[in-house]
């Protein structure tokens, strides 16, 4: 069923007019005006608001599998829990500003800083349990976490019933006959920060040096004298930040809401695009899976954007096993 | 031996929970032990056996329930629509397990999640045929007049295929191909160069076996439970079946009846836990989740190899 399907969908991608002529296109049908929308060749303007915004979703992929990355490259550990660490972290924010009337700058690096600690806390409790077994024990033991911490949310009244919307500035920005989303730009800016920090971090400060050696190869640096335990600490408090960051970067885009974790679920394919061991490649891939998915939205009929993430990796892993940047190892 | 242990302690229990909670609903649940124990002695087979990190088994389970749930409302005899399930398991089951030729563990993890995740889309997106979220409804399962509809039915047909399914995967593990699953759990380049084993025939042999189970459990699933739509399927039902072979001790076949024996009853010790649990905290809908996922963290802390590890190895 999901071959037939596949090939349907490749004989749609390529020539356009083919979808005028069968008359049928994805799976509810799609409107004529749609099609010749499709058609017709994009004005530029519009394709570069198409652009801005799915670079913008793409820092948010790429930034929560770039904490995915980090973990899985200190720890050997597989987590499933970044997307409610991000709800979670947009959450707590969403509590400091409107809960406790704090300055919404402040709120938010609490907030980050809060699931910082908290995901320091979870290693030291549980998840140092995980290293050194198959798999399959931190795949389950990060998913029976976020479980709880979504359940927690839930439990909240004020959080399960509501949608919240972070009281960033969104403007839209009128360059001739451009229009580009403020909250867009502010994603791309706060995320080309947090690069640069986070390379800072890792070329010039010790910890970041001792992390990558750590990363590397574990017995070697606990041989060095690197505090391994304690980096496995500072690597999910990290990842922890990281994807309650992310968290902040996806409240003006979409609201503050339960499922807002979903999106972890498009970090995967841009961790396993990336090569699931460079933290550039992870963010790259991201952005690279936002583009990608905004073009499908805009150029393909309804229905296919959700999917181009998963078919392109698939397509990636069945084409160049060995990862994108083509270092990967490819067993593991 | 230990066969006959297993059928009189499942037969205890049982009984037990006919008297406690009354015929008609303890048969239902130990319907939906035997049908979850299908689809999870599929993924055993191939997590356990093979050595595969599945995160998507719940999709095979989906075309399963699909193509029964399809074939069963234009009134295909059930012995054909459910071997065509099966066969539609087996084949997704096989497309799944492609990246395989390639790829080892954790990156072959995650491409059986994005092929959950594109079954899933389509399911939601192919309306003419789905009906999409709004779900299927499936009539009963019946031929010729007979249909099975009572509690005891349902079980007695679960029960039976759930038997049979452990006979099979007994005799697949001890033989030929149950050894070339083994030789590439513990070591796939040793078991591939070393002992002429052939890595993608082993691969796709499990995947075969395990997504034929998960289409027969899908098939009977959508009898018994009478409606499906896609995100019965999602990936908080992978999970769970992961979590099911987990707490059954992935290495033992018998383990998957126990996991799904857990994996089932969990939610109703959980309802009654709510009842007791002080304020109105119990009541609010996130507690279940909390719980759920409280269980799911101490099992896995606490009996890393699973229940059933105790005893000999199965």
């Amino acid at each position: 069923m999901p071959v037939q399907r596949e090939a349907e969908g490749r004989e749609r991608l390529s020539p356009q007019p083919l979808i005028l002529a069968t008359g049928r296109v994805g799976g509810g049908g799609c409107s004529s005006s749609e099609a010749a929308n499709a058609l017709s060749l994009p004005p530029m303007s519009s394709l570069i608001q198409v652009l801005s915004s799915g670079v913008a979703i793409g820092c948010v992929y790429g930034l929560v599998a770039l904490s995915f990355v980090l973990i899985y490259k200190a720890t050997e550990a597989v987590s499933f829990m970044q997307g409610e660490l991000l709800m979670l972290g947009a959450f707590a924010a969403v509590a400091l500003s409107f809960g406790l009337d704090w300055p919404l700058w402040l709120a938010a690096l609490s907030a980050v800083g809060l699931l910082g600690l908290l995901g320091a806390g979870l290693e030291r409790l549980v998840l140092r349990r995980a290293i050194g077994q198959p798999h399959l024990v931190a795949v389950l033991l990060t998913f029976g976490l976020g479980l709880m911490m979504r359940g927690a949310v839930t439990s909240v009244p004020a959080a399960s019933h509501d949608m919240y919307r972070l009281p960033f500035a969104d403007r839209v920005l009128e360059i001739g006959a451009l229009a580009l989303s403020l909250s867009h730009l502010q994603v791309i800016a706060a995320t080309v920060l947090l690069a640069v920090l986070l390379t800072a971090f890792f070329r010039l400060t010790r910890a970041g040096l001792a992390l990558r050696a750590c990363s590397e190869d574990a017995r070697m640096a606990a041989l060095m004298g690197v505090p391994v335990a304690s980096m496995h600490t500072l690597a999910w408090a990290l990842g922890a930040a990281l994807a309650a960051f992310a968290g902040m970067l996806l409240a003006p885009i979409t609201f503050v809401h339960l499922n807002m974790g979903l999106i972890a679920l498009k970090a995967f394919p841009a961790a396993v695009l990336g090569g699931m061991s460079s933290l550039p490649g992870a963010l790259l891939a991201g952005i690279f899976l936002g583009v990608a998915e905004a073009l499908a939205g805009y150029l393909l009929p309804e229905g296919f954007k959700d999917v181009v993430p998963y078919a392109l990796l698939m397509l990636a892993l069945l084409l160049f096993p060995a990862g994108m940047s083509g270092r990967a190892q490819v067993r593991r | 031996m230990m066969r006959l242990r297993g059928v009189v302690v499942a037969t205890l229990v049982l009984l037990g929970a006919m008297l406690a909670f009354g015929a008609d609903h303890a048969l239902g649940q130990a319907t939906l032990v035997a049908t979850y124990a299908i689809a999870g002695l599929g993924l055993a087979v191939i997590v356990g056996q093979a050595g595969q990190i599945v995160l998507g088994q719940g999709a095979l389970v989906a075309v399963g329930a699909y193509v029964e749930a399809l074939l069963a409302q234009r009134g295909v005899p059930p012995f054909i629509s459910i071997v065509l399930a099966m066969m539609a398991g087996c084949l997704a089951g096989a497309c799944a397990s492609l990246p395989a030729r390639r790829l080892g563990g954790l990156y072959f993890g995650m491409s059986t999640l994005a092929f959950a995740m594109i079954v899933e889309e389509v399911l939601t997106r192919w309306e003419s045929l789905t009906r999409g979220g709004a779900g299927l409804s499936v009539p009963a399962l019946g031929w010729a007049g007979m249909e099975a509809v009572t509690p005891l039915a349902q079980f007695l047909i679960s029960a039976a295929a759930l038997v049979l399914a452990l006979v099979l995967c007994r005799r697949l593990c001890a033989g030929r191909i149950g050894r070339a699953w083994r030789a590439v759990r513990e070591d796939e380049v040793a078991a591939a160069e070393a002992c002429g084993i052939d890595l993608v025939r082993a691969k796709l042999a499990a995947f075969a076996v395990g997504g034929a189970l998960a289409g027969l459990a899908g098939a009977l699933y959508a009898h018994w439970i009478g409606f499906i739509s896609p995100e019965q399927f999602g990936l908080f039902f992978s999970f769970e079946l992961l979590m099911l072979v987990f707490i059954g001790g992935a290495r033992h076949l018998r383990g998957a009846v126990l996991g799904a024996l857990v994996i089932v009853s969990l939610p109703q010790f959980i309802t009654l836990l709510r009842d007791v649990l002080p304020g109105d905290w119990g009541r609010s809908a996130g507690v279940e989740s909390v719980l759920f996922g409280l269980v799911i963290v101490l099992v896995v802390l606490l009996r890393p190899q699973g229940i059933a590890a105790k005893g000999r190895a199965g």
